[in-house]
Parts: C-alpha cells; sequence; structure tokens
C-alpha cells in the first residue's frame, strides 16, 4: 500500500506547490489520490472498496501535505511575488484598501520559521487527508475492479427489515 | 438483529451528522473570511491562510461580501456549497439504512461540465464569469457526499455482522 500512497501523494504535493500550476487547487489533491488508489487496485484480483480507497486517499494526502510545505519553502520567493501581484489587482478593485496590506506588499519576505512550518504542515495534513480521503473513494469508484455482476466493489447491504407477523 | 440494526443507523446518523458540523465550519469560515476583518487584519489574515493550500484565491474570481472577497474563489465556494447540498439531499435519498455508492456514469455527467469548463479557462478560450462557475462547481460537489459518506460508512460498519434477512 504504501509504495501506491507516496507514489500518489508526491505527485499531488508537487502539482500543488508548483507556483501557477497550483492554480487548479484541490484538483491535485483529489487527483493524487485517485492515482494511489488505481495503482494500489491494479495489481490486486480483490476488488477495491470505498473504505479502501479512502485509507489510502487519506495517507496519500499527508504524504502531499508535506511535500507541498517543501515545495512551498523552495517557492517561496516566486510564490509571494505571485501573491503580491493578486494582492496588487485587489487593491486595484477595492475603494478601502487596508493600508497594512499595502505595508505588507512592499517588506521584503523573512525567513519562514519552523513554528510556522509546522503549524502549515499540521493544517494541510488535516485537509489534505481529507481531500486525499474523497479522491480515493473516487479513485475506487472508477478504478478498483467490480466483483462478478458489474455492482461496485464493497456496499453495505440494507439492513433486514422487521419479521413478518404471521 | 433489532440490536445491530440500531447500532448501524446510530453509527450512520452520527457519521453523517459530523460531516455535516464540519462542512458547515468550513463554509462558515469561508465566509466569516472577510466579515473578520473588522475585527482585526491578524484574525481574517488566519482565515484567508487556512484556504491558500487549497485555492488560488484570486479576487478577480471570487464572490465579494462587505466589498473584500471570500476566502476560495466562486469554483471552489460552488463545490463546498454543493457538498452541503449533496449533504442535504443524502439525507432523502439514501437515509441511514444504508450506504451505496453512485452510479459511475452520473459521476461523469456532472464532472464533464465542469472539467471542460476549468480546461477551457486554463487553455484561455473563454473566461467563465464567477457565477456559472459557482453553478458548476456546485453541481459537482454535490454528488461528493454519496461518495465521501459511503466510505465512511463502510468503514464504521465493517465490523457489525448484519445477519441475513429471514424468508
Amino acid at each position: 500500500m504504501w509504495v501506491p500512497v507516496l507514489v500518489g501523494g508526491t505527485a499531488a504535493g508537487v502539482l500543488s506547490g508548483i507556483p501557477w500550476v497550483n492554480c487548479l487547487c484541490c484538483l491535485w489533491i483529489l487527483g493524487g489520490s485517485a492515482l494511489a488508489v488505481q495503482i494500489y487496485a491494479k495489481d490486486r484480483s480483490a476488488p477495491t472498496s470505498p473504505g479502501d480507497g479512502a485509507v489510502i486517499g487519506a495517507f496519500a494526502g499527508v504524504v502531499a501535505a508535506a511535500v507541498n510545505t517543501m515545495m512551498n519553502v523552495v517557492f517561496q520567493s516566486a510564490n509571494l511575488a505571485f501573491l503580491r501581484r493578486v494582492i496588487e489587482r485587489l487593491s486595484a478593485n477595492m475603494d478601502n484598501f487596508p493600508p497594512e496590506w499595502q505595508d505588507w506588499i512592499n517588506r521584503e519576505p523573512g525567513p519562514i520559521s519552523i513554528a510556522q512550518l509546522v503549524i502549515s504542515l499540521a493544517f494541510s495534513a488535516a485537509v489534505f487527508a481529507a481531500l486525499g480521503a474523497l479522491g480515493g473513494v473516487l479513485g475506487a469508484a472508477l478504478f478498483g475492479k467490480r466483483p462478478a455482476g458489474g455492482h461496485p466493489p464493497g456496499p453495505v447491504p440494507p439492513l433486514p427489515g422487521p419479521p413478518e407477523s404471521s | 438483529m433489532s440490536g445491530t440494526r440500531t447500532t448501524a443507523r446510530r453509527r450512520l446518523t452520527r457519521l453523517y451528522a459530523l460531516t455535516l458540523a464540519g462542512t458547515l465550519v468550513w463554509l462558515g469560515a469561508i465566509i466569516l473570511a472577510p466579515v473578520l476583518r473588522d475585527a482585526g487584519p491578524g484574525v481574517s489574515a488566519v482565515f484567508y491562510a487556512c484556504f491558500a493550500p487549497v485555492c488560488h484565491q484570486d479576487p478577480d474570481r471570487s464572490f465579494a461580501l462587505l466589498g473584500r472577497p471570500l476566502a476560495v474563489c466562486a469554483r471552489c465556494f460552488g463545490i463546498y456549497a454543493g457538498f452541503l447540498g449533496g449533504m442535504i439531499l443524502y439525507s432523502f435519498r439514501r437515509g441511514f439504512e444504508t450506504v451505496r455508492l453512485p452510479r459511475t456514469r452520473n459521476f461523469v455527467c456532472l464532472s464533464i461540465p465542469i472539467g471542460l469548463d476549468a480546461a477551457a479557462n486554463v487553455l484561455g478560450l473563454w473566461n467563465t464569469p464567477n457565477l456559472p462557475r459557482f453553478f458548476l462547481g456546485f453541481a459537482w460537489g454535490a454528488i461528493l457526499p454519496f461518495y465521501f459518506l459511503t466510505a465512511l460508512g463502510e468503514l464504521s460498519l465493517g465490523g457489525l455482522a448484519i445477519p441475513a434477512a429471514k424468508k
């Protein structure tokens, strides 16, 4: 399981950390998790259930968060430049642009502290794990092998109804 | 049998409630980001920063509240709002007796419009206004709870031995 998790999570983390490419937002996390499930299911004869997909996807999301955090450190300058352009466009469209945001545009970025990294990683891991679980379920639904009969794998049978009165 | 039935329904209901609460908190934070600007720029900035990993937050592509952009773009806001709509729909369509994946063709049909629109915008073929972006995202987001809750339900009910129905 860990190889697909690492492959899918790394792909998602890298793509969601590259400036401009990351404009597709959470799609990379969903896609990377679905990829992890697809790789996992490829070599298995048994169908991949939605629950399995969610677990694999969640782990892939955590890996993506770690990779994304490292990418943010590497691309800090490029990301800040992009963000400055966004805020400058915002200032042109807003009547009451906060002066402190104008100060932020003009100041030079400092190094990222360890505390900022840890907090960012922790929050990203939680969010990406949830998105990854969803992507993993989608991957299981799309790529998980179907059992004979063509029905999706792993449906829980309906609960039995009340016994019929004689 | 009735004990198992009750336990399963209770677990599914609890999962649904937790997911619904999380969705409301998520959407609330998106809306609170511009509202809390008056409480102090630091407070508002934290809310915007929370959504930075999952959205480009381009103000030109975001709805505005009180003259300030929401914490995510219109498409993302539509997806999350659609997720909430799907959660409400789920309670009527599925209930809390069973979990089942939706048909793949439904997912594909709802994914094609948003996929085409996103690709066309990235390639520069056209520039979709925010309202259509929101509705395309809403339509796609509405089917996602049917996958998410199915997986959680399956994981939660896996340990229960559901007895076969009496003939």
